[in-house]
């Protein structure tokens, strides 16, 4: 079967849906997509009307059931699923399903097996230590007893004592959870039982899994990734760069992005960045070929004050922000990196068609998520009616959005109040920074929400960040 | 306070409700033997355990789901242009003319008589766990509730607030949300009984006891 004759099932919403139909559109693929009731106003399901082919909408009771998804897939005539990310991009249960069922499916991802190594944080630790590579110390999987959680909790004190740091802490964090929800930390063996059992009810209610993973915080560090892109043969995984995602909100989620993870050409750090980014990729791509990677992939870590990594964790899936490392990738250099169409062509079968020394970079990208929400109020999310929303179209300028710039749209309850993911470039550190903020300055977001209160959003907290944008 | 004669005598003239069945998921529709005029039941037993007049077959993924009556009433329509076709989530397949019963009715009526607390956004909400806990012991009549007294957890986004009662002193007589379920703003939450005003609730409870007929 070749690739243009296979139709993707879109098992996502908002942005990042939008996102795939416009990468399956690219490589010529048909398309279907799926939404819920309260989405039915949003960009994705617009896109799908406007779009797609037969049989390419439908309406379906949940984002989160397999089922739903495979039935779809089955009436639309659909020969590979995307599963954007979060719902059932990590699954391996779903990804296995979808391969082995008796109506075949390619899942667009690693394959279930790698997900599941690599999902398994035990694993991923074992399998760095074994490859020499450093990883942040803690539990290494979900606690469900209390005894347990306590042990580990003191073990982190005494070390982080031993290593003397003054106000030693502890990370107390829902499992199941993700996107920096259910998280609180410890500075103090006696309060951990009651953080840890508010955790672990919570957990029990949003997720319905009471298991709760205790890591040590390490303060005043930074969060470098590293964009692995593999083919299906596993044994020739290339890097797309790497990414600093250290401008967080309080609950720990990104709000602004840049690629690449250091400019040590524009500023000064307190160790050798160079070589800490040299490291760090190849340390990924060292684990990506022991585990014979075969799709795309992100390895997450943290960055100490002195310049030391340590692997927090691998995300088998594409990102949300996998398109800021694309905007300053360059393949033989040639612009357009689309690294969404390169996931599904590859997860497709193709081979990639390049290698590392075909890949270059230019210039430094920002991505700023605009988010309806109040950071001056430990960034509570922001529920109302969207009714003005613009910008001034740039060359230097990628708006990725789900909602209407020409309708009003109402936030929906059940999901996070983000509103679209601006992509900036700029030919160095100076030149993205100033358009970034022009982009923020003569962006128009306005709305209301019941009460007649006007909208929230981030946009002054990304801009006021925009300025130490990679200082460390 | 409000006039129980007349609330009753406005229901009584349109006794009924529209109920329209639709497809929990997708998957393709088998409908039963079901006519327009027939007449269907709810699901009943002590604990609803028994249920209603199967309407229709929905299949997906090799599981059938069969799709009761979920109260009783008369067929008005059967969308039987769907059958052996994959529908969508959501999409109607049987329109039920219900007639409401004495449960319902009171349900309308205190509604009208308690002091309702209200959603104040919508949101998912819980209990908070020491009034959850008497709750799920001896039932809500057993919570008490003064001014300022943690309530509710409310959930939006998976973030959690706790939210205080505010309203007259009393107890739960009517709780209004599911769990897991959102409700919107301005939407009730709970009855509020002030002790001083039981007997006269106990007083509306028994005369709809005596006076509505429930009708097949």
């Amino acid at each position: 079967m070749q690739t243009k004759d296979h139709k993707v099932l879109v098992a996502n919403r908002g942005e990042i849906a939008i996102r795939i139909v416009q990468a399956c559109r690219k490589l010529g693929l048909a398309f279907t997509c799926v939404y819920t009731a309260e989405d039915a106003a949003s960009g994705h399901v617009r896109i799908a009307r406007e779009l797609g082919g037969d049989k390419s909408l439908y309406r379906v009771s949940s984002y989160h059931d397999a089922n739903e998804l495979m039935a779809v897939a089955d009436d639309a005539g659909a020969t590979a699923v995307h599963p954007g990310y979060g719902f059932f991009a990590e699954d391996y249960r779903f990804a296995r399903r979808v391969s082995q069922r008796d109506r075949k499916l390619i899942f667009i991802g690693p394959s279930w097996r790698v997900i599941r190594e690599l999902g398994d944080k035990i694993n991923t630790k074992r399998l760095a230590r074994s490859l020499g590579v450093p990883t942040v110390p803690g539990s290494d999987r979900p606690i469900y007893d209390e005894m347990e959680a306590e042990k580990v909790a003191q073990s982190l004190f005494e070390f982080q004592e031993q290593q003397g740091i003054r106000k030693p802490l502890v990370l107390v964090k829902a499992s199941a959870g993700g996107g920096g929800m259910g998280i609180e930390e410890v500075y103090d063996i006696d309060l951990f039982r009651s953080v840890y059992r508010r955790i672990r009810n919570y957990a029990l209610r949003q997720f319905k899994d009471e298991g709760v993973l205790i890591e040590q915080r390490i303060r005043d560090f930074n969060h470098l990734e590293v964009q692995v892109v593999s083919d299906r043969s596993g044994r020739n995984p290339v890097h797309f760069g790497t990414r600093n995602c250290s401008i967080q909100s309080t609950g720990l989620q990104k709000r602004i992005e840049i690629a690449p993870g250091f400019d040590p050409s524009s500023i000064e750090y307190g160790f050798d960045a160079a070589q800490v980014l040299r490291d760090i990729t190849q340390h990924s791509l060292a684990m990506a070929r022991k585990v014979g990677y075969d799709n795309v992939g992100t390895w997450e870590w943290i960055v100490t004050r002195d310049g030391r990594p340590f692997l927090m964790e691998v995300n088998t899936r594409i990102q949300v922000e996998n398109g800021v490392s694309a905007t300053i990738a360059r393949v033989r250099g040639q612009k357009g990196v689309d690294i969404i169409a390169e996931q599904i062509r590859i997860g497709l079968g193709e081979p990639l068609g390049y290698g590392q020394e075909d890949i270059t970079f230019e210039g430094v990208g920002i991505e700023y998520r605009l988010i309806a929400e109040d950071p001056d109020n430990r960034f509570t999310p922001w529920v109302g009616r969207v009714d003005g929303f613009g910008w001034p179209e740039r060359p230097w300028l990628a708006m990725h959005t789900h909602v209407p710039s020409d309708d009003p749209y109402d936030i929906p309850t059940e999901f996070d109040p983000n509103l679209a993911l601006a992509i900036i470039w700029g030919k160095d550190l100076a030149e993205a920074r100033e358009r970034g903020v022009e982009f923020l300055d003569t962006l128009v977001l306005e709305g209301a929400n019941n009460a007649g209160e006007p909208l929230r959003s981030n946009v002054r907290f990304l801009r006021d960040n925009t300025g130490r944008i990679l200082k460390f | 306070m409000f006039d129980i004669t007349q609330l009753l005598d406005e229901i009584k003239a349109s006794p009924y409700e529209e109920i329209v069945v639709t497809a929990p998921h997708t998957g393709v529709v088998t409908f039963a033997d079901v006519r327009e005029g027939a007449r269907v039941i709810g699901p009943s037993g002590t604990w609803k355990e028994k249920k209603g007049t199967l309407l229709a077959t929905i299949e997906r993924e090799r599981n059938q789901k069969p799709i009761h009556a979920v109260e009783k009433g008369e067929v008005k329509e059967v969308l039987r242009h769907l059958e052996g076709t994959f529908v969508e989530a959501g999409t109607p397949l049987v329109r039920l003319r219900h007639f409401l019963s004495k449960d319902e009715v009171l349900a309308i009526i205190l509604k009208k008589a308690l002091h309702l607390f209200v959603a104040p956004e919508r949101a998912k909400y819980y209990f908070a766990p020491d009034v959850d806990k008497k709750v799920k012991a001896s039932g809500p009549r057993s919570v008490s509730l003064h001014e300022g007294m943690d309530l509710f957890i409310m959930s939006r986004m998976k973030r959690e607030a706790s939210l205080a009662y505010s309203g007259p002193s009393g107890v739960i007589y009517a709780v209004y949300f599911q769990h897991n379920e959102n409700v919107d703003a301005g939407q009730p939450l709970i009855g509020v009984c002030p002790p001083d005003q039981l007997p006269l609730i106990e007083d509306v409870v028994a005369r709809v006891q005596t006076e509505w007929e429930e009708r097949e």
